[in-house]
């Protein structure tokens, strides 16, 4: 890992002596893309919001490569690239004079890099009309081109796919994993969706209430994924104590009418040929996985919204 | 982070891209134009071929008055004489002062200063709403500029205009004067008489500025305070709908209730400060011009201050 990008410090949000965000610290290394993962009303974007500088802290500090966001806000916002939800742009503007009006704002945006950017999002062909005009999957290109323009080391993206269609989605995801690859910039990105975390993300930070419950690598997560074994049986107690001499007893759970085994599927085979030679109906046999979702629903007492 | 001057820049645009913007200019040129067309015609109207004829007939009449009339103060005795030196001077010079020079349509056009404010004020109470009303204020925010700069190159930007309104009434008016009665006219001097009656000749150009300074002072008075408006309320029709109200309501609202002594302190009061200016009175006999000015100088701080925190300070939450 090398340099934290973003670093939260204890970042504490209270409203009215009601904690909505309470003492948050994580770090996010160069080149990740963090997802941040809750609940609706968890405070993931009360958090996103703090950290762009939208709403002021309680307590805490959140660091940008090491500059304080609340000492040194311009200095530290050089290098944040933000979409606020769905990124709302001047539509009397085209998408060009959007970009333009952005850049301004940032030293050293040339017109070369605009029109890079128009050409790495694909606007090219509609960049010189005006924005309302402009679907929402184009706008939210747009959003990414404004946010990209003065190549930061941090994309914020908060909620990005509310109200985008399947196949916009896909499409963020895909311009997602390119920037990353090709500008190495460090995403934070918020969601509700666990499915689109699980296609997008290295880490989740998993929070509810305001507090921080986990962080997790993905990967990780993949790799510890349990394997089990569903049969469903004829007689399915004498299934359970004919497979009780080969599985430990902790490993059988009978669920319902089913009977599950904590095993890989590599043990199929052999099962099989135990029951059928005991002369047990077997009616189906199939092996089955534990989800993320299952994994995160455990973690969060079953309110996520998936 | 940004240079004030780009972010003022930005502000530019986002004026004079919409269309809106170029209605009211059009709008405002127009009513210039109408004001000159009807200038011209109603002294068409009146025109009598005659004219020195008509002011011997008008400062016999004085005489006569300030003969027979036992009952004049000393005050109106002076000013007749004054009126019946003045017409002897136009006879003198075979100038008519009733024949419209490029002058009056500036002079006159000084009171659509005021049109020029209503503009300024809807554009100011939307230069800071509509980015709520829009949603575009979290990407304007998330930027490497402070709040107190954006508002800066706001408030900036929002006086460019006010500023341009003003050029634009002027110089329509000098146009249309100019068209209309030739541009000859320029050069010709301000005839007024003092009060030791002392004809003087004075350049029109002082004249018409003085006129235009007073109604900048109250046009910087009502945007400063649209701008406020436009930084507490999230909606911009609100804003604008409030900063029109309080504008239209009130001077009206300040001389209905003019007979209790806490009017002066409120700003519609002092807005106006041509009630100093000769022969005008001021609402309250104990207001004077310092006090004005001092009161608009602390309201002008309130103003700014308020808008600041209530920009600087707030979290933006939807």
């Amino acid at each position: 890992m090398t340099e934290a990008v973003l670093q939260l410090r204890n970042v504490t949000k209270s409203i009215g002596g009601r904690k909505i965000v309470d003492d948050l610290s994580f770090d996010i290394p160069a080149g990740e893309v963090f997802g941040f993962l809750g609940p609706n009303g968890a405070g993931k974007t009360t958090t996103i919001r703090m950290i762009v500088g939208l709403i002021s802290m309680s307590k805490g500090e959140a660091l940008i490569k090491g500059i304080s966001v609340r000492e040194h806000f311009e200095l530290a916002m050089t290098h944040v690239g933000a979409i606020v939800e769905n990124p709302e742009l001047y539509k009397f503007l085209t998408g060009y004079q959007n970009l333009v009006h952005f850049a301004r704002r940032h030293k050293g945006v040339t017109k070369e890099r605009i029109n890079e950017v128009v050409k790495l999002l694909g606007l090219q062909n509609r960049i010189h009309e005006k924005v309302k005009r402009y679907s929402l999957g184009m706008r939210q290109r747009l959003g990414v081109a404004q946010a990209i323009l003065h190549r930061p080391s941090l994309l914020i993206l908060d909620e990005p796919t509310n109200g985008l269609d399947p196949a916009g989605i896909r499409e963020l995801r895909d311009y997602l994993r390119k920037l990353t690859r090709e500008e190495g910039i460090s995403v934070i990105v918020s969601s509700h969706l666990l499915s689109e975390m699980e296609l997008m993300c290295d880490r989740v930070a998993i929070i509810q209430a305001g507090k921080l419950v986990d962080i997790r690598s993905l990967q990780e997560a993949r790799n510890s994924i349990q394997s089990k074994i569903v049969i469903e049986a004829g007689d399915i107690l004498a299934a359970r104590e004919l497979l009780s001499a080969i599985f430990d007893a902790s490993r059988i759970t009978l669920n319902g009418h089913l009977l599950e085994i904590a095993a890989d599927k590599a043990a199929i085979p052999d099962i099989t040929r135990l029951l059928v030679s005991s002369e047990i109906d077997v009616l189906g046999i199939q092996a089955a996985q534990k989800s993320l979702e299952e994994q995160f629903l455990e973690m969060t007492g079953g309110e996520m919204i998936v | 982070m940004s240079s004030l001057s780009n972010l003022i820049r930005n502000e530019n645009v986002k004026i004079y891209r919409r269309p809106r913007t170029w209605l009211m200019i059009a709008f405002l040129v127009l009513s210039v134009a109408l004001m000159s067309g009807i200038m011209k015609w109603d002294a068409s109207q009146s025109v009598t071929s005659d004219w020195q004829n008509g002011l011997i007939e008008q400062n016999r009449g004085l005489q006569q008055e300030l003969e027979q009339n036992k009952e004049l103060s000393e005050e109106d005795k002076t000013r007749i004489a004054s009126e019946i030196k003045l017409n002897e001077y136009y006879l003198e010079q075979d100038l008519n002062p009733d024949e419209l020079t490029l002058w009056n349509y500036v002079s006159t056009s000084s009171s659509l200063t005021m049109l020029a404010t209503l503009l300024t004020v809807i554009i100011a109470a939307d230069m800071i709403a509509a980015e709520f009303t829009w949603g575009t204020i979290k990407l304007l925010l998330i930027g490497p500029a402070s709040r107190t700069k954006i508002m800066i190159s706001k408030y900036v930007a929002t006086l460019g205009f006010a500023l341009l309104l003003l050029l634009l009434t002027f110089a329509s008016a000098y146009a249309a004067g100019g068209i209309l009665e030739g541009f000859d006219g320029t050069s010709q001097p301000m005839i007024s008489i003092t009060d030791g009656g002392v004809i003087e000749e004075s350049s029109y150009w002082l004249h018409a500025l003085e006129k235009y300074g007073f109604s900048v002072v109250s046009m910087l008075m009502y945007v400063t305070m649209a701008f406020m408006i436009s930084s507490a309320f999230r909606s911009a029709s609100m804003a604008i709908a409030f900063s029109l109200l309080f504008m239209l309501v009130g001077s009206s609202l300040s001389a209905l209730l003019s007979g209790y002594s806490w009017v002066k302190y409120l700003l519609f009061s002092n807005i106006d400060l041509t009630q100093y200016m000769e022969g005008a009175t001021p609402l309250r006999p104990e207001m004077t011009l310092s006090f004005s000015i001092m009161i608009l100088v602390a309201y002008y701080i309130v103003f700014q201050f308020v808008a600041w925190l209530l920009f600087t300070k707030r979290d933006v939450a939807a």
